[in-house]
């Protein structure tokens, strides 16, 4: 179980200091966004019982949390730039493609009804330049394409039954677009004697907050607590295979709801690769891998940073005979969720994820290894490499191992 | 040679009594120069609670008073828009303070027609999330809060429009005298020692507490009864309303919002030495130990500095008081005529800020009285140029809170600004936590007074947020020799001198994050600029 004791959102203990805007991957790259200090603590402190100013740059924050973590005082600041997201975004008026991006689920599931269809058409360069057009969208940036067969198609399982039982949170991404992390996930706890239920869940709604829509995102994160307190009352164990979605179980929900159900489901919450490094250390994991003579790159999200936990991915994989794996050190990949995917925006984003290029083809590896779908659309993008998820990797570990024997 | 200046009065002492009184005497058309001999207000006017009285505090004890501070607050909201903060007040009753207290101050009011609403509880902890949830009555009020640099400064700029003289940093050094007559004074230049000459048919002494000081060049003798008060500044403005305790006047009562700050005081201790604005911890934290009551997690919220400033008392003892002249307890109006025998000589001390007008129309009815002159006071009805700015910086690229800042702050200045900004990139804020911007910053540097980092900080708030200046002191120096307004060596005595100010202020407070604050200072200053006293021991 997970401590929980985040500071209050303050914006009292900045002490100015500047750290948070040197880590800040937008102020390294553009100096049109206001940088985090001052759009978060500092501008917070001017319009405390004030005259409210708007300031339309928090649309050129990511999100990212990399100030939450390089803030020597503690200060939330990422949390104050949500909320100023939240406020901006209902004196301006939210974008109808803002809107349509924040609500990756709906379009997921509208979008892998037609999955064919709209893979083609995601792909068509004149379907391209009109929603860039019309919704803003960058017609230069790879978009994830959408599954027919997501996982909620493939995996109807409500209850587990073994010792150890995990209610699995899978998002959005392993749902709609990459089935197959998803599948790899069950896999690999199958092989370690455990089985998945996965119960109902929405968006766990980063995308919402970081496009303002605070209320919406709110209510998605209510549901899911709800939903998944039903388990974890019952001795399950929540894990998740993105790490966004993994920091908004942990650490956002306590930040925007300030609720006690946000806290007692944070501390049931684990990172996959979190949740198998305790099985590990509790002498619980099947160590029986098959020899893997890869070298991989290993590219940490932010959204991984943000929750302080080192690079559990790191610790397991190089569990694998064989598997060398080098961390490739890299900053944010620019990307940053939806925010790569607008066109406003596209100067900066691949700014961003320049310097991200650069250390993956420097540490020269097989492939990339991160958790994160945002993530690896930049990665594919902008490197040569293959990216793949940890789990991916376990799983043929495993099988490779079984078959062998 | 010593220069030689001529005119009809002269005002010893710039803070808001001096200057209301230079403005009262130039919207008359009587000749006066204000001599001061630091900055405008850098005595007590500058280091107060910036509470615009609404009289109610008084009022049991001190009906006059009251309703003399309810007159000059309606006066002051009319006249003096771009100074006061129409905030309304609080006045709230915890448990174990009097219900007879309260019984009284509510009739008190209403018979002298101060407007007080009793208001629910409910509604008061709703509009003030940090007052204590256990108050048990509270009650609107039509105080509000000044800000006391914008104040002297700008009383000064209109007099100054309507052809008085200012000489800051000129100390009155001598009292001139032909026989029973007040015939001028010397004054001496604070920073090159020059001194110069000025004959006057009047002197008005309206030097605070030094007033003892400057009546002893006369040779007049003075007692002023100085009154130390102290003053704790919160990181930012956590309440809207002006918040008292409801009891009989005491320490430590009141929280006050003015700008992004909330203002919290205060304590009183006799001294006798006008100058002495020292800090004490054990006082600091009986004031907050007060302030419990009324906000309970005052320990708990961050403190950015605090700071001292000197009431000047006087009390004439009853029957030897022959000017007869005290208009109310609050201020005294001195005519040493009928008082000591000197003609042309005047005090005008006590009272305070709030009353500051009222105090300067009563004393240039005398001066004029004396000089024959019959123009009648105007200042209860002639507006002083407002500081807003809102219809200038439109197309000024700038980041939306230093716009804000500039278009609530520059006044009759706007339009330069504006040109600046146009004409030079200096739209980026060098003080960050209060947005200051070298252009405004540069339009209020005197031009022939060289450069005073304290200066330009009471005339824009640079270097006051929470960081204290630990990196907008060392930017506006090092702006300042860059654009050729001043040489690396007297940036860096002036670099000395405000940082020094600001530590004085931030150690007293320092624990947890102001601590932090000040130990990051420290290492930017001392280790990284290797600033040290050498600085100063130029000068
Ligand atoms: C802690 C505290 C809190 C207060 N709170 C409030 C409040 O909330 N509301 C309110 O209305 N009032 C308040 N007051 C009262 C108010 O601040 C004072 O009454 C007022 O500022 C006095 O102004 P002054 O011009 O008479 O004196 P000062 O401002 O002290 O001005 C005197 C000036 O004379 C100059 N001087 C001295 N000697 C010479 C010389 N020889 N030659 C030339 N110049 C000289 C000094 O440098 C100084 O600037 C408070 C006072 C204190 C101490």
């Amino acid at each position: 179980m997970h401590n929980t004791l985040y500071p209050k959102p303050s914006f009292d203990q900045c002490i100015k200091c500047n750290a948070c805007v040197i880590d800040c991957p937008v102020s390294n790259v553009s100096l049109d966004f206001g940088g985090p200090k001052h759009l978060g603590p500092e501008l917070k402190r001017l319009i405390e019982n004030n005259e409210y100013i708007d300031d339309s740059r928090i649309d050129l924050c990511t999100l990212c949390g990399n100030c939450d973590l390089s803030c020597p005082e503690n200060v939330q600041v990422s949390t104050l730039l949500a909320f100023s997201k939240e406020a901006h975004a209902e004196i301006a008026g939210t974008k109808f493609r803002d809107f349509v991006l924040a609500n990756a689920e709906t379009v997921g599931k509208l979008a892998s009804v037609f999955a064919p269809i709209t893979n083609l058409a995601l792909k068509m360069k004149p379907v391209r330049k009109i929603m860039e057009g019309v919704m803003g969208l960058d017609s230069e940036r790879l978009f994830p394409s959408y599954r027919f067969k997501n996982f909620n198609r493939i995996y109807k399982k409500k209850t587990a039954n073994t010792k150890r039982k995990v209610a699995y949170y899978a998002g959005c991404y392993a749902t709609y677009n990459a089935p197959e992390i998803a599948e790899a996930f069950v896999k690999v706890m199958e092989y370690n004697g455990i089985e998945v239920a996965k119960p109902d869940q929405k968006c766990c709604g980063i995308p919402m907050f970081a496009n303002g829509q605070m209320k919406q995102g709110k209510k998605n994160a209510e549901y899911n607590i709800n939903s998944f307190l039903e388990y974890t009352r019952q001795g399950y164990d929540v894990v998740v295979t993105c790490t966004s979605c993994t920091l908004a179980l942990k650490k956002e929900y306590i930040m925007y709801l300030q609720s006690e159900g946000a806290h007692e489901l944070a501390r049931h919450v684990y990172d996959a690769d979190e949740y198998l490094r305790m099985l590990h250390a509790e002498g619980e994991l099947n160590t029986n891998f098959a020899e893997m003579n890869v070298k991989a790159g290993y590219y940490a999200p932010c959204h991984m940073k943000s929750q302080g936990i080192g690079n559990p991915a790191m610790d397991i994989l190089s569990l694998i005979p064989g598997y060398e794996i080098t961390d490739v050190a890299a900053g944010c990949c620019g990307q940053c969720g939806t925010y790569g995917f607008k066109k406003e925006k596209q100067d900066i984003s691949l700014s961003i994820g320049k310097s991200m290029a650069e250390a993956v083809e420097e540490v020269n590896a097989d492939y990339t290894v991160t958790e994160c779908g945002m993530c690896k659309n930049a990665l594919d993008q902008l490197t040569s490499k293959k990216t793949i998820h940890p789990m991916i990797v376990l799983a043929e570990a495993y099988e490779k191992a079984e078959k062998r024997s | 040679m010593t220069k030689l200046i001529e005119t009809d009065v002269i005002v010893i002492g710039g803070g808001m009594t001096g200057a209301g009184v230079l403005r009262d005497l130039a919207a008359r058309g009587v000749k006066a120069v204000l001599v001061e001999r630091g900055d405008l207000g850098s005595g007590t006017s500058t280091r107060n609670h910036g509470l615009l009285h609404s009289g109610c505090r008084y009022v049991v004890r001190d009906e006059d008073a009251a309703i003399e501070s309810y007159h000059e607050n309606l006066i002051l909201k009319k006249t003096l828009p771009g100074a006061i903060d129409e905030t309304g007040g609080l006045y709230v009753k915890v448990p174990g303070d009097d219900d007879d207290y309260v019984k009284l101050w509510v009739e008190a009011n209403r018979k002298v027609g101060i407007p007080v609403e009793e208001i629910p509880v409910a509604k008061a902890l709703e509009m003030e999330p940090f007052l204590s949830k256990d108050i048990e009555a509270a009650f609107l009020t039509p105080d509000g809060a000044l800000d006391p640099f914008v104040m002297v400064v700008d009383i000064v700029a209109d007099a100054v429009s309507r052809g008085a003289k200012v000489l800051t940093y000129h100390k009155a050094v001598k009292i001139l005298k032909s026989q029973n007559r007040v015939t001028g004074a010397v004054v001496q230049n604070s920073i090159t020692g020059e001194e110069i000459e000025i004959r006057a048919k009047m002197v008005v002494n309206s030097a605070g507490p030094w007033s003892g000081q400057v009546a002893s060049l006369a040779e007049v003798p003075l007692h002023m009864i100085n009154n130390r008060g102290m003053l704790v500044i919160f990181a930012h403005r956590f309440n809207k309303h002006g918040i008292f305790r409801l009891r009989k006047p005491g320490d430590a009562e009141a929280f006050i919002p003015t700008r992004n700050v909330t203002l919290f005081g205060t304590t009183g201790i006799n001294t006798d030495d006008p100058d002495d604005t020292s800090l004490d911890r054990q006082e600091m934290i009986g004031m907050l130990r007060e302030g419990m009551p009324l906000v309970p997690k005052i320990f708990e919220m961050r403190l950015i500095r605090a700071f001292s400033g000197n009431r000047p008392l006087y009390q004439e003892n009853g029957a030897d008081d022959p000017s007869g002249r005290n208009v109310t307890r609050g201020m005294a109006l001195l005519d040493h005529q009928n008082r000591d025998g000197l003609e042309g000589f005047i005090t005008i001390t006590g009272g305070k800020l709030t009353t500051f007008r009222y105090m300067a129309e009563k004393t240039v009815d005398l001066v004029c009285e004396k000089l024959g002159v019959s123009a009648k006071c105007t200042t209860h009805e002639e507006v002083v140029p407002h500081r807003d700015a809102k219809e200038f910086f439109k197309t000024v690229d700038m980041a939306p809170a230093a716009k804000n800042k500039i278009r609530q702050w520059a006044g009759l200045r706007a339009k330069s600004i504006e040109e600046t900004m146009k004409k030079e990139k200096v739209n980026t804020p060098i003080c960050e936590c209060e947005q200051v911007t070298w252009a405004e910053a540069e339009s209020v540097i005197p031009e022939n007074e060289g450069f005073n980092i304290e200066g330009i900080r009471r005339r824009t708030r640079l270097g006051m947020g929470p960081c204290q200046g630990t990196f907008c002191n060392f930017r506006m120096a090092a702006v300042a020799v860059e654009k050729g307004i001043t040489s690396a060596k007297e940036a860096s005595r002036e670099l000395y001198h405000s940082v020094m100010e600001r530590k004085k202020g931030m150690g007293v407070v320092a624990t947890g994050e102001t601590a932090k604050q000040l130990q990051m200072m420290e290492a930017i200053y001392r280790i990284s600029l290797g600033l040290r006293q050498e600085a100063e021991a130029h000068v």
